[in-house]
C-alpha cells in the first residue's frame, strides 16, 4: 500500500515537471486581459470528423511606432463567446490560430489568420470566428454603441502598418 | 497524406504539360489544355445567386484567403522534406464574366521542371457567367485529385453557402 503511494506520488511530481517544463518551453502564455472588454469574439467551431478536433486561440501583440511587435499573450477561444480587452487609440496585431489535430493520426495542422486592428475609442468590435469542415472566417464588425451600423473592418497586413 | 497529395500535384502538372516541354502560361491556355488532361477535369454549375454577388464574394475572398503561403513539414524515420507553395489569385470582373486564377509557385523543396508564368503554374480557373438575374454559371477548370479543400471553398463562395478560407494545410 504504501508502495503504491509512494509510485503515485512520484508520478503526480513527474507530471507536475512535465507540465511546468512545457508551460515555460511552449511560448505561449495567457494574456492579460484586464483593460475595458473592447472585443466580443465569437467562436464556431467543427472539424467535420469524428477523428479530429479543432482549437481556435488568438494571440495578441503589441505594435510599436516602428512597426515592430510584441507578443502579450494568448486567449484560448473555447467557449462560444468571450470577451478581450485591448488598448484603444493603438495599433495591436491579432493572429487567430486554429490547430487541427486528428485523435487516430496524431497530425497536427495549424493555419492563421492575422490582422492589424487600431480600435477607437468607445467603439466595440464584433469578431465571428468559424472553422467549419476546413473552412475557416474571421469577420471584424466596428460597432460605435451611439449609431446602429456595424461596418466590417477589411484585413489590414502587418506590412501595411505604416500607413496607420 | 501529404507525399500523395505531392504525387497528385506533381502528376497534374505533367500531363498539363502534355510532356511536351511546356506547361500553360495564360488562363485560355490552361482552359484549352484541362479538358483532354489526365488528373484534370472540367465542373460546371448552377448557382441561385446573381452574377454581381458571385463576382464581389471572388473579389473579397480570393485576395484574403488564397494569397498565402504555405509550409508542409513531412517527417519519415528516413526523410525530412519541406514544401513551402506560394498562392496567387487573380481575379478579374466585367459585365459579362467574373474570371478567377489561382497559381502556385514552389518556393522550396519541389523544382520546376517547364518554364512557369510569373505568379507559377495555374492551379485552377473559374468562370462565372450571368444566367438571368438571379443565377449565375460557374465553370471550374482544375484538378480532378488534391486541392478538395481549395475547390470546396471556392464552391461556397459561388454559392454563398459556408463562405470562408480553405485550410490549406489540409
Amino acid at each position: 500500500m504504501e508502495t503504491v503511494t509512494y509510485m503515485i506520488n512520484r508520478h503526480v511530481i513527474v507530471l507536475l515537471l512535465a507540465y511546468s517544463i512545457l508551460a515555460g518551453c511552449s511560448g505561449i502564455k495567457t494574456y492579460q486581459n484586464t483593460l475595458d472588454k473592447n472585443l466580443h469574439i465569437k467562436t464556431e467551431t467543427e472539424s467535420g470528423s469524428m477523428f479530429s478536433k479543432v482549437r481556435a486561440a488568438v494571440d495578441i501583440y503589441r505594435v510599436d511606432a516602428d512597426c515592430k511587435i510584441e507578443y502579450e499573450g494568448t486567449v484560448q477561444l473555447k467557449n462560444l463567446s468571450v470577451d478581450v480587452g485591448i488598448p484603444s487609440s493603438r495599433l495591436s496585431y491579432l493572429v487567430f490560430v486554429f490547430d487541427s489535430s486528428g485523435f487516430l493520426s496524431g497530425s497536427s495542422n495549424t493555419i492563421t489568420y492575422s490582422t492589424l486592428l487600431k480600435p477607437r475609442v468607445g467603439y466595440n468590435y464584433d469578431i465571428k470566428v468559424r472553422y467549419i469542415d476546413d473552412i475557416y472566417n474571421v469577420v471584424i464588425r466596428e460597432t460605435d454603441p451611439r449609431m446602429k451600423k456595424s461596418p466590417e473592418i477589411e484585413r489590414n497586413d502587418l506590412n501595411d502598418c505604416g500607413s496607420f | 497524406m501529404k507525399n500523395s497529395v505531392f504525387c497528385a500535384i506533381t502528376l497534374f502538372t505533367i500531363f498539363l504539360s502534355g510532356c511536351a516541354g511546356t506547361m500553360p502560361q495564360t488562363a485560355d491556355e490552361f482552359r484549352k489544355a484541362v479538358p483532354g488532361a489526365f488528373m484534370a477535369k472540367v465542373d460546371t454549375f448552377e448557382v441561385d445567386r446573381p452574377f454581381i454577388d458571385v463576382a464581389k464574394t471572388f473579389q473579397s475572398m480570393a485576395p484574403k484567403c488564397l494569397d498565402v503561403r504555405i509550409k508542409t513539414i513531412s517527417d519519415t524515420y528516413q526523410s525530412h522534406q519541406v514544401i513551402v507553395a506560394k498562392y496567387n489569385p487573380t481575379v478579374i470582373v466585367t459585365e459579362e464574366k467574373a474570371e478567377l486564377y489561382v497559381q502556385e509557385r514552389h518556393e522550396a523543396g519541389v523544382l520546376a521542371v517547364y518554364k512557369e508564368p510569373e505568379k507559377g503554374h495555374f492551379l485552377m480557373v473559374v468562370d462565372a457567367i450571368p444566367l438571368d438575374k438571379n443565377r449565375a454559371q460557374i465553370t471550374m477548370y482544375r484538378p480532378s485529385k488534391g486541392h478538395d479543400v481549395m475547390v470546396k471553398a471556392i464552391k461556397g463562395w459561388a454559392t454563398g453557402e459556408n463562405v470562408g478560407c480553405p485550410d490549406l494545410t489540409k
